[in-house]
């Protein structure tokens, strides 16, 4: 027996024994083998890495359509179907529909359509996305739009538990993918555009019943943070959070409608035992009516699995002037951070900074900008943690009712949801993002429950002074924090990225094009031409000894809406030609499923 | 002839004042040099934004995933709006303002101000309020 398999497996009895959580023994198979694709990043690192490499890049050139799937339901598909034994889980957005499909004969074997209330769709305005189920226990978890979690039978489609995760009617919805991580389903909640209080919750796998649920801000308690034990990055050094760190924050109650929604893919290490994940912008847009720092809106968060109690927490954008929520993706990889090898946590911040953390500790190695038309911060000081603030950009500083023009990135971010992929071969990161900037105009706005509780005006157009494109899809290496290469995309890139052993990045466009490129250059070796946009992520499985690569199309969610955005400006006139109006040459709503594979 | 003479008026006096059919007395809406409203007009603006229409209609009302108003304001008529508004049009992803009440009452200052974009009265989405 290799020595430290046999140390894993004692430590893993000792933790066993211990009241660690119990692994998900289904999920944990079905992950290993690189055939299925059993949980949205493929993994429980966010790596979207595939160690299946029969398409490679001298074959890729040839890579077919294989076959197509409607799934019904036109607006933006997110997230991807799942793979797991020769069964594929397809999900839609609003109503949220779910096919388990046969890959022997192509044959749906059930179909899931929940009831909901259609009001729900007022309360999720721009789009209606979803980010797709989980699989774990014999079931698919399906976070349905009005916040309920159905737990199905994998086999049969049939409802085993189901619990409400948040008021719809207070614009507590969800489009997140829920997780499961060992014994426990975890989801988040959206909303932050309606003053919901953001939090994660942990659910039992079996039954359904609450493990724990972590509030964003709030008292101690409530955001199950320990004052002296919860540390975060103070001074260059980790230093405890201490008492009330959150309600200190805001002014009054405003935290109870204060936003730091959780609405991303959130990352397990097994090992440590931590679950991590981001949180939104405080509420609302108008950063005048909320002084203080707002925490803890806009952070980075690592949680006992078992307990939910905070481990470590880092803020990365205190008092949010232009909504750059952080709840992108958590990436765990094991990479040379500086010339040492450290267990990484990577993370590429809508404010356009990306993050390298020490995952066990939570300490600050690396913040450095992966766009460089970012303007609104000159640096993160890496003592305190604090981006620096150019005062031109600042809405705060300027003013409600102000016009802040120019600034970069846009409030969708230097990069949104779209995940980014992993390479162990290479220790890059590849990421797909939007090169926008924007005029953000604040006003003073009433909170009232259950409405809108925005409070700015946004207008977004492509990076001025650069290659007037709307995106570009970069390799970083976040060991040094600088791009490795960068491919100019004429829209944002707002599809997950894929990196596979067989030296391919797969990424989709909005234009409709599933591509696969160089995993040394970016290079393009091959791409097609889906029926709509892809606001997808890219996913690949093995069936029958052959690999197939497939992907979500079906143009919408805030792309759409950034590509609109960027028509014109106050006094460009109505009628300017502009981003969103040559969206509309290349495509149309949609929604599809593509499959490719190399011919026979 | 007449348009051409409410036209060259228009450009004259910089000011429109659009009367209102079947909402109330007086203009449906007035505005000076293209951007300065009356207390109404201002009022619909600032429902515009309350209620966020901006996110799904475009900060300049040219349309984004919800379809332009500047064209929409064109065919429906206010009657026809205020049920859209009110009751939603879900299939389309039109959700129902019926149950906000900054909406609800101030609806006939929200078209007001939407119709005079529509008309091209208004010719930028931020207004002020013109000084008593």
């Amino acid at each position: 027996m290799d020595m430290a398999f046999k140390h894993r497996l004692i430590a893993g009895v000792v933790f066993a024994w211990a009241g660690f959580a119990h692994a998900d023994a289904q999920l944990d198979r079905a992950m290993q083998d690189p055939g299925n694709w059993a949980a949205q990043a493929g993994d429980n690192y966010n790596q979207r890495y595939s160690s299946l490499k029969q398409i490679n890049a001298s074959n890729v050139g040839k890579m077919q359509a294989a076959w197509t799937f409607s799934t019904g339901v036109l607006r933006g598909h997110e997230g991807s179907p799942l793979v797991v034994d020769g069964i594929m889980y397809i999900h839609t957005p609003f109503p949220n529909n779910v096919f388990a499909m046969d890959l022997k004969t192509q044959e749906i074997l059930w179909k899931y359509e929940p009831k909901q209330d259609s009001a729900v769709v007022a309360q999720m305005c721009c789009d209606t996305v979803n980010r797709g189920v989980a699989y774990g226990d014999g079931k698919i978890f399906l976070q349905r739009a009005d916040s309920v979690l159905d737990a199905l039978d994998a086999k049969t489609g049939k409802v085993v538990w189901s619990v409400k995760n948040g008021d719809a009617k207070l614009g507590a919805v969800n489009t997140n993918a829920p997780h499961v991580f060992g014994d426990k389903v975890i989801t988040g909640i959206s909303g932050g555009e309606w003053g919901v209080r953001g939090h994660l919750t942990a659910y039992d796998i079996k039954t359904g019943k609450l493990a724990w649920r972590g509030y964003s801000n709030g008292p101690d308690e409530e955001m199950l943070m320990d004052p002296d034990k919860t540390v975060t990055w103070t001074d260059g050094k980790l230093a405890p959070v201490g008492k009330d760190s959150s309600l200190k924050t805001w002014k009054g109650d405003q935290w109870k409608t204060g936003g730091g929604t959780t609405w991303g893919w959130y990352s397990y290490d097994k090992e440590l035992n931590l679950v991590y994940y981001g949180t939104g912008n405080p509420s609302t847009w108008n950063p005048s009516q909320r002084p203080g720092d707002n925490k803890w809106s806009m952070s980075i968060w690592a949680r006992d699995l078992n307990t939910g109690k905070v481990k470590w927490v880092y803020q990365m954008t205190p008092h949010d002037e232009w909504d750059f929520d952080g709840i992108n993706e958590m990436i765990l990889a094991d990479i040379d951070v500086k010339g040492k090898k450290t267990k990484a946590l990577v993370h590429f911040d809508r404010n356009g900074f990306a993050y390298t953390l020490d995952r066990t500790t939570g300490a600050l190695l690396v913040a450095e900008k992966f766009d460089p038309a970012v303007n609104w911060a000159t640096h993160v000081d890496m003592k305190t943690g604090r981006p620096q603030v150019v005062a031109k950009y600042s809405t705060q500083q300027n003013g409600p009712d102000v016009n802040t023009k120019g600034v970069c990135p846009a409030a969708l971010g230097s990069k949104d949801q779209q995940p980014a992929s992993f390479d162990p071969k290479t220790g890059l990161f590849y990421v797909p993002t939007n090169h926008v900037c924007m005029d953000y105009e604040p006003f003073e706005v009433e909170y009232t429950a259950g409405q809108p509780y925005v409070g700015a005006t946004l207008a977004m157009y492509p990076a001025p002074q650069s290659h007037g494109g709307m995106g570009n899809f970069i390799a970083w290496d976040a060991g040094k924090g600088k791009i490795a290469w960068s491919k100019p995309e004429k829209f944002s890139v707002w599809s997950g990225a894929l990196t596979t052993a067989g030296d391919v990045i797969f990424y989709g466009t909005l234009e409709g094009y599933l591509k696969a490129v160089s995993l040394k250059d970016g290079k393009e070796l091959w791409k097609f031409k889906t029926p709509s946009g892809i606001i997808g992520n890219v996913f690949t499985y093995m069936h029958q000894g052959k690999q197939y690569v497939g992907v979500y199309s079906g143009i919408g969610g805030w792309a759409g809406i950034g590509m609109a955005a960027g028509l014109e400006k106050d006094n460009d006139g109505l009628g300017a030609v502009g981003g969103y109006r040559d969206l509309q040459k290349h495509t149309a709503l949609g929604g599809s499923l593509t499959v490719f594979a190399l011919p026979d | 002839m007449k348009p051409a003479l409410l036209c060259s008026l228009t450009v004259l006096l910089a000011s429109v004042a659009v009367p209102a059919t079947a909402l109330s007395e007086g203009p449906l809406y007035t505005v000076v040099e293209g951007y300065k409203v009356d207390a109404n007009t201002m009022q619909g603006f600032r429902t515009w934004r309350s209620a966020a229409c901006d996110r799904c209609h475009g900060p300049n009302q040219e349309g984004l995933v919800g379809p332009s108003l500047i064209e929409r304001l064109k065919v429906l008529t206010p009657e026809e709006f205020k049920t859209t508004v009110l009751g939603g049009r879900m299939a389309k992803g039109m959700p129902s303002f019926g149950e906000n009440t900054k909406v609800t009452e101030h609806i006939d200052q929200l078209y007001a101000y939407l119709k005079g974009r529509s008309d091209g009265a208004i010719t930028r989405a931020k207004v002020v309020e013109i000084e008593q």
